[in-house]
């Protein structure tokens, strides 16, 4: 069922905690809200879910306004970021505790309980206590508490976050096959953009109760439309820079440091200009081909420096590298097995190559800081 | 800042301490002799008393558990701006001495009173100087009790728990019973059983509206100002062993939560 807000507010003690929050969400869907601890994304799903009065605005699902409706009517599941399984009922009672409150007949339970606890794989687990179960075996048993009931909806707070790095992949990959499979509705709240980047069909980014972007992961990692959102989004590298030279709309000159990369992402009016370049966009490059900067007839940019340090984490190779001009430092991530394969040496010279479409600019303010990484 | 004989100064305060709160019971049990107190405990008068006692206090228990509990779920999920002021008043009992709460007492329920008069009036019913009465006193004194304890118990429930609950489609009325009863009910029996204690316990409110009826309490007054040592002695010590046993009960319901 299609899920749509429209300029819902919440205001707690005096404090504005949801500001005009609107979207719409197609059936079978899943949508991201991403953002920082304290920036409305528990309380968004709480007034969604009818935990919290919506004091303005409105809320529909599948065209009707469900505002009015008690939590028990609104046919939304509900998983929470600390599992909430009811400590003094085993995993069984757990997940017919929704069923059992709907009267469900006993074949009903029987059906759905085989149904979605072979799903999950927590079937040999249905006579113990929560106290007995593993982190991520209690976040199943809690899907599978919400699934039985086959919502219409399922609003997920955060709920990988309290999990291990493995047990964590493993369940964000059943989330996203139990939603495609049953086709549900879902809304996924966190503040991890790696996450939100696999998980989602559509991003949301949440600022101090304010949307600030919302659209396809990619838009959002790539286009980011502020610094904040760039920043959220693991753009390591934001570098004030200045557009030099404007060709049409389709492509600008952008220096900074005294390096110069060509751009098809910029603002049309020019002007001073913060350069996005997320680590995964930009390639190492070693050897003596002709090390220019960008140009008219040149699509991709390549700018020189020095590798100064490295970190290997699981699955690719981050390097800090220190340009030549203006000893700025950006940050270079790659998967890619060559590099690693590579005799990693600190100094050596190690070039930067980006594509246009990859060198994003913000507009700058006169005042924005520049941290560099 | 250092203060090297910290740890002395402590020890002597829990000397003082222990010497002070001790001295009462040394002195119980010196003057308790086992043949003249159980004499006097076995009297038909007393026994009457002591059952006065239990099953009044046993019958306000039994209603400040179902309505103490009940304030304490209003006060604890039906939060609003003038929760506070009625929080506080509930809780007047708690710190009213009961002298004055039984005054009042006798002022609402009495035959001229408030609510008396009209009752009387319509029903030719006379609460005061009733084992009614006595109920009475006993469960305005306790219901505060009872209420601060399902109030702390229904807290330490996470709301997690609750939201999950209601998020699944369980009424308010289901919520409570299967979810928040369970997880409270150790903190809930030791506030029975506080309450039961208190209420057998209970002096001030109780004298001023007893009449000519006695509770465990009013006898021991009555006796020790009689000088009747033996059934003072005999149903001061009872009541030191219920108390007793009663706290060691409350720390074990503690241990095990």
């Amino acid at each position: 069922m299609t899920l749509e807000l429209n300029d819902v507010s919440l205001e707690i003690d005096r404090e504005l905690i949801l500001d005009r929050v609107s979207f719409k969400l197609a059936a079978g869907q899943s949508l991201v809200v991403l953002g920082n601890s304290g920036a409305g994304k528990s309380k968004l799903l709480e007034v969604i879910a009818g935990l919290i009065k919506n004091q303005q605005g409105q809320i529909r699902l599948g065209g009707q306004g469900i505002d009015m409706l008690p939590p028990q009517e609104r046919g939304i599941g509900f998983v929470f970021q600390d599992y909430a399984l009811f400590p003094h009922m085993n995993a069984r009672e757990n997940i017919l505790f929704g069923l059992n409150a709907r009267n469900a007949s006993e074949e009903e339970k029987s059906k759905w309980l085989k149904a979605v606890t072979a799903e999950l794989r927590i079937d040999h687990l249905l006579e113990r206590f929560p106290t007995e179960l593993s982190g991520g075996q209690q976040q199943r048993v809690a899907l599978a508490r919400s699934m039985v009931l086959r919502p219409e909806v399922l609003l997920l707070d955060e709920p990988l976050s309290a999990l291990d790095a493995a047990s964590r992949e493993r369940l964000a990959l059943l989330i996203k096959k139990i939603q495609k499979k049953y086709r549900v509705t879902m809304l996924y709240v966190t503040h991890d953009h790696n996450e939100a980047r696999f998980m989602g069909d559509q991003v949301l980014v949440l600022d101090a109760g304010k949307v600030v972007q919302k659209g396809s992961p990619a838009e959002i990692f790539s286009r980011p439309n502020s610094r904040f959102v760039a920043h959220f989004t693991a753009t390591r590298n934001i570098v004030p820079a200045q557009i030099v030279k404007l060709y049409d709309t389709e492509k600008a000159l952008v220096e900074f440091f005294g390096n110069r990369l060509m751009s098809t992402s910029f603002p049309l009016h020019g002007g001073e200009v913060w350069v996005c370049l997320r680590p995964e966009h930009l390639d190492l490059v070693y050897g003596d081909t002709a090390r220019k900067g960008a140009n008219e007839l040149m699509p991709v940019n390549r700018i020189s420096g020095y590798r100064i340090s490295q970190f290997i984490p699981q699955g690719g190779v981050t390097v800090l590298v220190e340009l030549e001009k203006g000893g700025s430092r950006l940050m270079v991530f790659s998967s890619s097995r060559k590099v690693e394969l590579k005799e990693l040496v600190i100094g050596d010279q190690a070039d930067l190559v980006v594509t246009a479409a990859n060198v994003h600019c913000l507009p700058r303010q006169a005042d924005d800081i520049y941290c560099q990484p | 800042m250092n203060f090297p004989s910290f740890p002395a100064l402590v020890t002597v305060v829990v000397l003082l301490a222990g010497l002070f709160f001790g001295s009462p019971f040394v002195a119980l049990l010196q003057s308790f002799t086992v043949a003249d107190g159980f004499s006097a405990l076995l009297n038909r008068q007393v026994l009457v008393v002591v059952l006065t006692s239990l099953i009044t206090a046993l019958v306000a228990t039994g209603f400040a558990a179902v309505v103490g509990t009940v304030l304490g779920y209003y006060f604890t999920f039906h939060k609003n701006s003038s929760s506070r002021w009625l929080k506080t008043f509930f809780s007047l009992p708690l710190v009213l001495p009961p002298s004055a709460a039984g005054y009042m007492l006798l002022l609402a329920f009495g035959r001229y009173g408030l609510i008396g008069a009209p009752l009387y009036q319509a029903f030719s019913v006379q609460i005061m100087f009733t084992m009614a009465a006595l109920v009475l006193a006993q469960f305005f004194i306790v219901t505060p009790l009872m209420m601060q304890a399902a109030s702390s118990a229904f807290q330490q429930v996470p709301a997690s728990l609750v939201k999950a609950s209601h998020s699944l489609g369980a009424s308010e009325y289901r919520t409570f019973v299967k979810v928040l009863l369970p997880l409270s009910k150790p903190v809930l029996v030791a506030g029975v059983i506080t309450a039961f204690a208190r209420a057998v316990g209970e002096f001030g409110a109780t004298m001023m509206v007893a009449g000519r009826l006695k509770t465990i309490p009013i006898m021991i007054y009555v006796k020790a100002m009689g000088g009747d040592a033996g059934v003072a002695d005999g149903l001061s010590l009872l009541l030191v062993l219920l108390s007793f046993t009663v706290l060691l009960l409350v720390n074990m319901l503690g241990e095990r939560r």
